[in-house]
């Protein structure tokens, strides 16, 4: 019954990611009809749909390589962001754990500001190496400030997580004022933007989506037991500390990644893991889908609004979602609150 | 079964187990007993290879501890924490599902076997009906009977359980002493953390007694748990009535 249900929803929410996909193809700068976006979208193909009227070369153009791959981009990131939020909950057993909380996504900024300024953008890699290396020295620094007695404390964690955003933030700060001519180029990664997306970010952000995806598959079995406690999981046979360290290299290379292209997009990785447990339950085999579904369709909602919301000019799509993710973490800190009072 | 011998640990500079020796035979149902602080879990940890040990051997079937693979080890000693905080929402049935994890690889879904195993574990533990509740709102008793449950859908020949009645009220203790004595009638070694020695007495064949990390007497329950001992060991008054079993104490 609840299986069936379950697939039910699961249906309806893949309807709903592909019906805003195409949404997200529709809006932008230049108007163009759903009939004309469909047509450009399928015209690759050589195919000709009855009903739609002609395209032109220009038009074909801007779906195909100006919206196409952006729309795509945020499937793919949203996915990425939920699943580590996933990962990130089950491994510090901590419903407030996500890439942003846990200054993932800042480090990764941080690090590409550092890139920027050194003059490795031109690089090869340059800017994604730098990204992953602060990512994890981000991470690395918070976990080693919260953890006392083989447990990484909830409260420690937090206060963690926003002490180093903060910091993080000043550092880019002065790295903007000492640098003016690159101020543009980091105020980027610090907002977050989708509008220089192209395919070969694409290509890159779902490699290491997909692949980041299927090591958290392999490995969910394992955070189940991981979520009921180290102790526990290791006297079920997991291997405790590898996987732990593969879980948080995987999803900080898929969250360093995805910043590195689009900057940093709070907030997803909190919010929908907690939603598609309300419809699915904690098994995380099964949430892992639903995280995937459910991400995709809340970046693709970010960047529908980013783009609508005060055209020509765009909303950094960041900030939609921290403007939907941030009341939530609120509620959640409420209550814990409340729970602990019980 | 297992054996333990000149076992060391030490957290940073401080010993915890000083030369611990023991051995446990197939079926016995040992008691692990000390005042706080003695070692009790520590013991408990090391035999589960939940924190490394300096020095000694531990043997599981003639075969060193250390040499096992996690999930080789998890298909021998199944293991009940002395607390199981929920962070999440988990079903009954799910938690005790989570026992199989041993047995199953990565990426398959859960077979028809592990199912059955999962309801005969839940139908001898008495939790079966409580299979759809959330395992947040279950009372101490139904929520330990769940964790034994998972214990046993471990199917290991040794279950090892770090006090698992000490959060419980009077009744469920009975309970659960009751259900431990059923599965060790299977033929499953159980070793329990307790400090209760009234259970020690009615339930438990055998009893390890640690004093300040070391093994300071073990044998079986009639010898171990003398008035002497108890005096000596635990600092009261002690009284056994012998008929029944039972053991007054009162402050020394």
């Amino acid at each position: 019954m609840k299986r069936t249900r379950n697939r039910i929803v699961f249906a309806l929410l893949c309807i709903v990611a592909a019906g805003l996909l195409f949404v997200d193809c529709i809006v932008g700068v230049s108007t163009l009809s759903a009939a004309k976006a469909l047509q450009a979208l399928v015209s690759p193909f050589g195919i000709s749909l009855p009903f739609a009227p002609s395209v032109s070369e220009n038009e074909i153009y801007i779906v195909l390589f100006l919206r196409l791959p952006r729309v795509l981009f945020s499937a793919v990131a949203g996915a990425g962001l939920a699943v580590c939020g996933m990962a990130f909950q089950a491994l510090f057993r901590n419903p407030l754990s996500d890439p942003y909380v846990l200054g993932v996504s800042s480090g990764a900024s941080l690090g590409a500001a550092v890139a920027i300024v050194l003059g490795a953008e031109s690089m090869i890699w340059g800017v994604g190496l730098s990204s992953f290396a602060f990512a994890v020295l981000t991470v690395l620094i918070i976990i080693r400030i919260s953890s006392y007695g083989n447990r990484i404390h909830t409260s420690t964690l937090l206060l963690a997580g926003i002490s180093i955003n903060f910091l993080i933030s000043a550092i880019i700060s002065l790295l903007m004022v000492l640098n003016k001519e690159q101020m543009e180029k980091i105020t980027f990664w610090t907002m977050g933007s989708l509008s220089y997306i192209d395919y070969k970010d694409l290509a890159m952000v779902a490699c290491t989506v997909v692949i980041g995806t299927l090591a958290v598959l392999f490995h969910s079995r394992d955070l189940n037991a991981l979520l009921i406690g180290n102790q526990t999981a290791q006297s079920l046979g997991v291997n405790v500390e590898r996987t732990k360290r593969s879980i948080l290299l995987i999803c900080t290379l898929m969250v360093s990644t995805i910043v590195s292209c689009s900057g940093v997009i709070g907030f997803i990785g909190l919010v929908i893991p907690h939603m598609m447990r309300t419809i699915v339950g904690a098994d995380n085999r099964k949430l892992l889908p639903f995280s995937i579904v459910g991400g995709s369709i809340f970046m693709t909602i970010g960047d529908i609004l980013s783009k609508s919301i005060i055209p020509p000019s765009e909303i950094p799509p960041g900030s939609i979602t921290a403007l939907i993710g941030a009341p939530f973490f609120i509620y959640l800190l409420f209550n814990s609150k409340k729970r602990l009072n019980q | 079964m297992i054996e333990v011998e000149g076992l060391n640990c030490f957290a940073g500079k401080k010993q915890i187990l000083s030369d611990v020796s023991f051995s446990l035979r197939k079926g016995e149902f040992a008691a692990l007993i000390g005042n706080n602080g003695s070692g009790k879990t520590t013991l408990l940890k090391c035999l589960t290879r939940n924190i490394a040990f300096q020095s000694g051997n531990i043997k599981i079937d003639q075969k060193d501890l250390l040499s096992y693979s996690h999930k080789e080890l998890a298909k021998k000693i199944a293991f009940v924490p002395q607390h199981t905080d929920l962070m999440f929402d988990f079903s009954a049935h799910q938690l005790v599902l989570m026992g199989r994890t041993p047995y199953q690889k990565p990426l398959y879904f859960d077979s028809e076997k592990d199912l059955e195993i999962v309801e005969q574990a839940m139908k001898q533990t008495n939790t079966w009906h409580l299979r759809n509740s959330n395992a947040k709102t279950l009372s101490g008793g139904e929520f330990q009977r769940v964790i034994i449950a998972r214990a046993l859908a471990q199917q290991t020949p040794v279950l090892m359980l770090d006090e698992p009645i000490s959060n419980l009220d009077i009744h469920y203790q009975f309970e659960v002493m009751s259900l431990l004595q059923q599965i060790n009638a299977k033929g499953i070694t159980v070793l329990i953390v307790l400090h209760e020695l009234n259970m020690t007495m009615q339930y438990c064949n055998k009893v390890l007694l640690m004093q300040n990390g070391t093994m300071a007497a073990q044998g079986k329950t009639s010898d171990i748990l003398s008035v002497e001992n108890i005096e000596l060991f635990f600092d009261v008054k002690a009284q056994i009535t012998p008929l029944e079993k039972h053991i007054i104490i009162s402050k020394k």
